[in-house]
């Protein structure tokens, strides 16, 4: 696959913080999830990709034209979603999106038309000539969506694109991205903290935390753990089971969720796994072969140190 | 739902010149404003003094074709015509030069019209237009989506500055030009255009000195918050606290000194903006000399630096947070 955006060694500092710390990535078509805690430097991130802001060090690529020298070629190339609430004040919902359809050089007219398009591919009826003062949060997050997209940029950062939805308006915003990568072929860099939604629609994963990628990996890779391992969920007193399974010799870690993740795969693992619970007086709910979950995966990526252990 | 909805298409198509950006902005920007009750109320009556002048360049041309109706202007009349010292005159009221007498009565017709009625309706218009501008795309953050396209911050700038200059061009150039258009047919020759041609172009630059601080000025105002009623009262308090302090260091001075002197009235002008402007405009119609208003043109200059230069920093400060 084409790399799309590749940043070497971006740094950002605001003042004597520094919110970029040597980020190299390499983005390619389909869906990449940005992911990390607050604070982690994903905004800045976006900023840096728009060319809103300039790296303090570093250099980087959006399709043929460089970070910082071809800014408003970049921001051609980018539909951008933002998570704050912003809109354009007084104008209704179809002028908004017309407005900028406008703003990326198209003609009055035509932009009436794309606006009015993307508003039915987003889901948004007769709601579309109210102000954008009287919508809802999820009206809001179509709308903003639908003004990303207008000028039908070839790459779509959307940030948190699912936050104030209902489920089925969700699933829906969902299903679009999902179109919107597989069919028509953009690239998606999709920011958000709700995890199933990653799992969901994500090719790859970017895991930022302290200014660092911590993880950059297709997320197909990423779910399969280091060594075969089984995972282990019990009834009752969890810690004192793995203190059993210690005792008994295997090797052990706890998991997510009070899941315990036991090492080896061999036939005889799981006939002792049974004979410790029932030397704990725990009854066994669950043994499978253990998969990194997303969940598993951010919470150690976030917990790493900056050299890079845990 | 959509009658026809076709998914999503990819797009294909002609895009128009990158230039033509901020245009968008200022389309936008006018439209919005024009959905005011209050400013179109407003942009009616701001053409009413244009009826009125335009009776002012009727009647001047009428006396031209029956000069002898000037013996029976009455005196007090006569009085103040002679303190305009208008060129063209003799004696106040006696005309010498038909061709110089017309250049020199449009001439104050049009700088009248800009002063009074133009000047104080300018205000107004302004304090109505322009303190949601900025400060609305403050509040809902609509910076984001403006930056995020491919719009440069200038641009942005230039929009918004336009949309107060084609609500200030309609209230200023516009009714001015259309008295001197009027002015020409009421004239019983097309050679007046020949003896007035420099009268279009001090309109404009008339126009320029009142479009590009004051929009420049409120547009700063506007940029400073995110609430239009904070914008409007600031714009509204420069006008008033500073024509009070003009009023109250004239007085005072003319008090102390018991002279009444015009120096003394364009020695205080700069602190009130009115006055300034009024200075200005009066050197662009040829009333003043350049070195009477320096002090007023340099007030605009500096008022017009300054506020763009805010204007351009409180632009970018929400994409450096």
């Amino acid at each position: 696959m084409n790399a799309l955006i590749e940043l070497n060694e971006i740094t950002k500092n605001y003042g004597s913080h520094r919110a970029l710390d040597r980020v190299s990535l390499t983005i390619e078509s389909g869906i990449t999830s940005l992911l990390g805690p607050n604070g982690a430097g994903k905004s800045t991130l976006i900023k840096v990709l728009l060319g809103l802001l300039r790296a303090t060090s570093g250099k980087g690529r959006l399709m043929d034209f460089q970070l910082g020298r071809h800014n408003r070629q970049i921001r051609e190339q980018v539909g951008y979603m933002p998570e704050d609430d912003c809109y354009l004040s007084g104008l209704s919902g179809v002028e908004s999106v017309q407005v900028s359809a406008q703003l990326s050089r198209f003609a009055s007219l035509e932009a009436l038309r794309r606006a009015h398009e993307i508003l039915d591919f987003c889901g948004m009826g007769q709601e579309r000539y109210r102000t954008v003062e009287t919508y809802s949060t999820g009206m809001r997050q179509k709308l903003r969506f639908a003004q990303a997209l207008v000028h039908d940029p070839p790459i779509l950062i959307l940030d948190e694109p699912t936050s104030g939805l209902d489920p089925s308006e969700r699933e829906s915003m969902l299903n679009r991205i999902k179109i919107l990568a597989r069919e028509k072929g953009k690239a998606v860099l999709l920011c958000t903290h709700i995890l199933p939604d990653v799992q969901a629609v994500s090719d790859a994963v970017v895991i930022l935390a302290n200014g660092r990628v911590r993880v950059a990996d297709r997320l197909d890779r990423l779910s399969v753990p280091m060594a075969p391992s089984l995972r282990v969920q019990v009834l009752g007193d969890a810690e004192a089971f793995l203190s059993q399974l210690e005792m008994a010799g295997l090797t052990v870690r706890p998991g997510v969720n009070g899941a315990i993740t036991v090492d080896g795969l061999h036939e005889e693992l799981a006939e002792q796994i049974w004979q410790v619970a029932r030397r704990a007086g725990v009854g066994v709910r669950s043994i499978e072969h253990s998969r990194n979950s997303l969940e598993e995966i951010f919470l150690t990526a976030v917990r790493e140190q900056p050299d890079g252990h845990p | 739902m959509a009658i026809h909805d076709v998914g999503y298409r990819a797009w294909k198509g002609s895009l128009n010149s990158p230039w033509t950006r901020w245009t968008v902005i200022t389309r936008t920007g006018v439209r919005r404003a024009w959905q005011s009750t209050w400013l179109k109320r407003m942009m009616l009556f701001a053409w009413i003094p244009a009826v009125w002048f335009a009776a002012g360049f009727f009647l001047w041309e009428q006396l031209l074709l029956n000069q002898d109706a000037l013996q029976e202007i009455p005196p007090f009349l006569v009085d103040e015509l002679h303190d305009l010292e208008l060129e063209g005159f003799s004696g106040g009221i006696y005309i010498e030069d038909e061709r110089v007498a017309r250049h020199s009565v449009w001439s104050w017709l049009l700088y009248f019209f800009f002063r009074y009625p133009q000047g104080g309706l300018m205000v107004l218009m302004v304090g109505i237009i322009a303190p949601p501008l900025i400060s609305q795309d403050v509040r809902s953050r609509a910076f984001l989506l403006y930056f995020s396209r491919p719009i440069a911050r200038w641009q942005y700038a230039l929009g918004k500055l336009a949309t107060v200059w084609i609500y200030l061009l309609m209230i200023s150039a516009a009714p001015a030009l259309l008295l001197y258009v009027l002015g020409v047919f009421m004239s019983p020759s097309v050679q007046v255009i020949g003896d007035t041609w420099d009268l279009p172009l001090r309109i404009i630059a008339a126009s320029g000195v009142l479009m590009i601080p004051m929009a420049s000025l409120a547009l700063c105002l506007s940029s400073l918050t995110e609430e239009s009623r904070y914008a409007g009262f600031a714009w509204f308090a420069v006008w008033i606290l500073g024509g009070f302090a003009y009023a109250v260091m004239t007085a005072v001075e003319l008090e102390i000194t018991k002279e009444p002197d015009s120096s003394i009235l364009d020695k205080w002008s700069p602190l009130s903006l009115y006055h300034a402007l009024g200075e200005v405009q009066s050197w662009v119609f040829g009333f003043a000399p350049f070195e009477q208003i320096q002090f007023a043109a340099l007030l605009l200059v500096l008022i017009t630096l300054i506020s763009t230069a805010i204007l351009f920093r409180r632009i970018s400060a929400p994409l450096r947070a």
